[in-house]
């Protein structure tokens, strides 16, 4: 499986692989002004990333923002030549691909290099450098082979960053543990302006304001990817993203968001998804093109596991009934109404059809699970969560059901709350059979430090059978997969309102192969 | 004011072939396909820290592709800008379709009367806007005397504005989108709204606008009980007024004649029980 070394650097084409730190040769051109020489500020203040692995390739990603709260984040309008280097050993002694790519302002002076040549399913680090000065190092690890059964892949997965509302713990625990791939669900950034939190600087001028333009999202993207915890947690794995609501505006819909009508909308969601992409390590054919943002794929990792990456918001109908917790009814029930779209709903079954992966993994925003909040008879449910799109939620678990789908998992995010539950293809009736798992994580910081049970995880338990784990404290879910059993560990921070919380887990959670449901260690 | 931009500055850069090429459509080649707009066309502030001068900046894409443009903002002077910076995507579509971002202009409160400017630049094409920088309003006897000066809040909604209440618009059907302070935590009260005045000043009257508009009555969304306090030198803030029960748009509380280094608003109930809501505050002396 492995080639060697010299296979290797001949597929690169490299004579000369680059060896120690310094030996870099110049950028040829000088380069005047901000990061050319004489320029001694850090550009490499928002850290670097890596994301979306295949076998044989990673992108990584940097941001150039010496000044990264200013205008163009304090860099002259002009491209800049970055270098890159991945080894296959954090010192940078067996390079194995390296080159020179631009930085440009329309960019915002974002760098994503997608490297291929490298080899499945192993270990390599990273970093860039500009004008003599080297970013930090990032480690990340390709995808295994296409039909490789990998004993086990350890990944985690996080949702909602509220910046002001807590310190980013988990990330750090995050960062410390050994994870293969991270997945984040949504809720990068928030939009909305704040005027208090739990940081010093909460009420910082660049976070008083929602962000609607261009250069507040580019700002508000900054402000958040400055913190250290983050930073670690980027630099320790290769990340899969996707997007929820607040990357753009609350609960918005498709064109639909009662901020403003739907051409102007579509200018903000324009200008949302081109910072997000800026800002996040994905592919250029996840690039925007003005309001459309192609962000739903598939990434695999061997026979051992395909991973869907939903969008569940820029194809869904507008909320039924208004949006908020209502009652289920006509219009929650309605075919004609969708949360995925018609055409990734059929990108999904198709690919369900093909797969032959042991575990079949839905990488996306909110939950599936009926999540009825009122205690007692009646059913109150979220509007903005799969009940509210009954019918779409029919037909894709139907759908997978149908196809003999192995071993179907959901992992999402969105509720600021831990819940693990089983997904039945009637949520009404206990004796429906699981037919698949979900396992929702609570959020990096969102809602502060919560508590172990609230009122209202209790009334979701209570009255949610299939509900088999609540808890709502902030935290992130890391994972273990092998052929045999998925283990969902949910790491809970005490406290976030400090930055010197402690991590613990709160509860593992096992799911077998071939038997959907969740079962407690 | 509306200029055709102008360009004839070429791109500096050839592009090497190592680069990971974006779409054209993200190029910042300068182009003569964005349309800039700005009102007022000319500007009047004057130097008061919550009155800033507003001036309304729209891009509009007259080209036949969609692209990104940045507008930067240069102020000139003792001009202070909410913003140097305006980027957007802007849609080719037929009719044309403005984009458009606000920006306040501010100077310091000593700020000599006189003539400056904003220059704005798009794909290196020029726009000046005149600022006329005015004596501050008198602080007679009987004006206003909150008028622009400085607000703080215990919070203030993302969507609003913390100076809205200080801002000379009494107006509720303005709410929202010109003027008005809204608290930033529903259901959650007290709430305070605190107005710093410029000198130590002898007052005996506030009076409160809340909202009260045709969509939003006062009866269900404006303010229902809240003290009047004041504070002088480094002393507590001391109630001289109670309003309970209201239910409409504007009171007036008088009181006896009070010296006041600034006034609060301490917001105890809303109707409806969900925020707090001043459209405007205005204090007076006799």
């Amino acid at each position: 499986m492995r080639s060697t070394r010299r296979n290797f650097l001949t597929v690169t084409g490299t004579a000369a692989a680059l060896a120690l730190a310094g030996n870099l040769p110049e950028v040829g051109r000088a380069l005047a002004g901000a990061t050319g020489r004489g320029d001694r500020r850090d550009p490499f203040t928002l850290g670097v990333a890596s994301g979306d692995p295949l076998p044989d390739a990673v992108v990584i990603w940097t941001r150039l923002a010496p000044e990264p709260l200013a205008p163009f984040g304090g860099m002259d309008r002009r491209p800049v030549e970055v270098q890159w280097q991945v080894a296959e050993d954090p010192h940078f002694r067996r390079v194995v691909r390296h080159g020179t790519t631009r930085a440009r302002p329309e960019s915002s002076h974002s760098v994503h290099v997608d490297v291929r040549g490298l080899r499945p399913w192993r270990h390599y680090w990273y970093r860039f450098r500009v004008n003599g000065q080297l970013s930090p190092v990032g480690r990340t690890r390709t995808a295994p082979a296409a039909e490789a059964i990998v004993p086990e892949l350890s990944l985690a997965f996080a949702s909602c960053q509220a910046w002001w509302e807590g310190w980013y713990t988990a990330y750090a625990d995050m960062a410390r543990r050994d994870h293969d791939l991270v997945f984040f669900l949504g809720d990068y950034i928030y939009e909305f302006g704040i005027d208090r939190g739990i940081r010093p600087n909460s009420n910082a001028p660049w976070m008083t304001q929602q962000t609607v333009t261009l250069d507040e999202y580019r700002v508000r993207y900054a402000s958040y990817k400055l913190d250290p915890d983050l930073q670690a947690a980027h630099a320790s794995a290769p990340w899969v993203v996707t997007l929820d609501d607040h990357e753009v505006v609350d609960n918005w819909a498709d064109e639909a968001h009662p901020s403003a009508p739907p051409a102007q909308f579509l200018v903000r969601r324009a200008n949302a998804f081109r910072a997000y992409w800026e800002h996040m390590p994905l592919r250029l054919t996840q690039l925007p093109k003005g309001p459309d943002l192609p962000l739903y794929r598939r990434i695999k990792y061997g026979r051992l596991a395909d991973f869907d990456v939903l969008d569940t918001r820029q194809y869904r109908s507008d909320q039924a009934y208004g949006d908020g917790t209502k009652a289920p009814g006509p219009e929650t029930k309605d075919p004609a109404r969708t949360i995925t779209g018609d055409a990734q709903e059929k990108w999904l079954l198709d690919g369900w059809s093909a797969s032959r992966a042991r575990w079949n993994v839905l990488a996306h925003q909110t939950a599936i699970a009926r999540l009825d909040t009122r205690q007692g008879p009646d059913v109150l449910v979220p509007m903005d969560t799969w009940d509210g799109y009954e019918a779409s939620r029919a037909r894709v678990l139907g759908g997978a059901v149908q196809r003999k789908v192995r071993n179907l998992v959901s992992i999402a995010g969105d509720l600021h709350r831990s819940v693990a539950s089983d997904l039945k293809l009637d949520f009404t009736d206990p004796d429906s059979p699981t037919v698949a798992t979900e396992f929702v994580g609570t959020s990096i910081s969102s809602g502060i430090d919560g508590m172990d049970l609230d009122p209202g995880g209790a009334t979701l338990l209570q009255e949610n059978p299939h509900i088999k784990f609540g808890n709502f404290q902030r935290g992130y879910v890391s994972c273990s997969i092998t052929p045999q059993r998925w283990i969902s560990d949910y790491r809970v921070v005490d406290k976030v309102s400090v930055p010197n919380g402690t991590v613990s887990t709160r509860a593992k959670l096992l799911v077998e192969d071939r038997r959907p449901g969740i079962q407690t260690l | 004011m509306t200029i055709r931009w102008q360009s004839a500055v070429a791109l500096g850069t050839a592009v090497a072939a190592t680069v990971i090429a974006l779409p054209q459509a993200t190029s910042s080649r300068p182009r003569a396909d964005v349309q800039v707009s700005v009102q007022p066309e000319r500007l009047n502030v004057v130097g008061l820290p919550c009155l800033p001068g507003n001036l309304t900046l729209t891009m509009t894409n007259t080209g036949s592709e969609d692209r990104y443009a940045d507008l930067t903002l240069d102020p000139r002077g003792p001009l202070q800008l909410s913003r140097t910076l305006f980027s957007s995507w802007l849609p080719a579509v037929d009719p044309d379709q403005p984009v458009s971002a606000p920006v306040e202009v501010r100077v310091p409160r000593d700020t000599r009367p006189g003539d400056h400017s904003v220059d704005l630049e798009v794909d290196r094409s020029r726009l000046t806007v005149p600022v006329t920088v005015n004596p501050p309003p008198p602080k007679d006897p009987g004006s206003n005397v909150a008028l622009g000066e400085q607000a703080t809040a215990s919070s203030t909604h993302g969507n609003f504005a913390l100076c809205g209440a200080v801002d000379g618009d009494h107006d509720s059907e303005h709410w929202d989108t010109l003027t008005g302070w809204n608290d930033g935590t529903r259901a959650v009260f007290p709430d305070n709204y605190d107005v710093t005045l410029a000198t130590p000043t002898t007052i005996d009257r506030v009076e409160l606008y809340t909202l009260d508009s045709v969509r939003y009555p006062a009866a269900t969304n404006g303010l229902r009980d809240w003290d009047v306090q004041v504070r002088s030198g480094s002393g507590d803030w001391r109630t001289v007024a109670e309003v309970r029960g209201n239910t409409l748009g504007h009171v007036t509380s008088t009181f006896d004649p009070v010296q006041a280094d600034a006034v609060r608003i301490l917001c105890l109930a809303g109707n409806g029980n969900t925020y707090s809501r001043i459209v405007e505050v205005e204090v007076y002396g006799s």
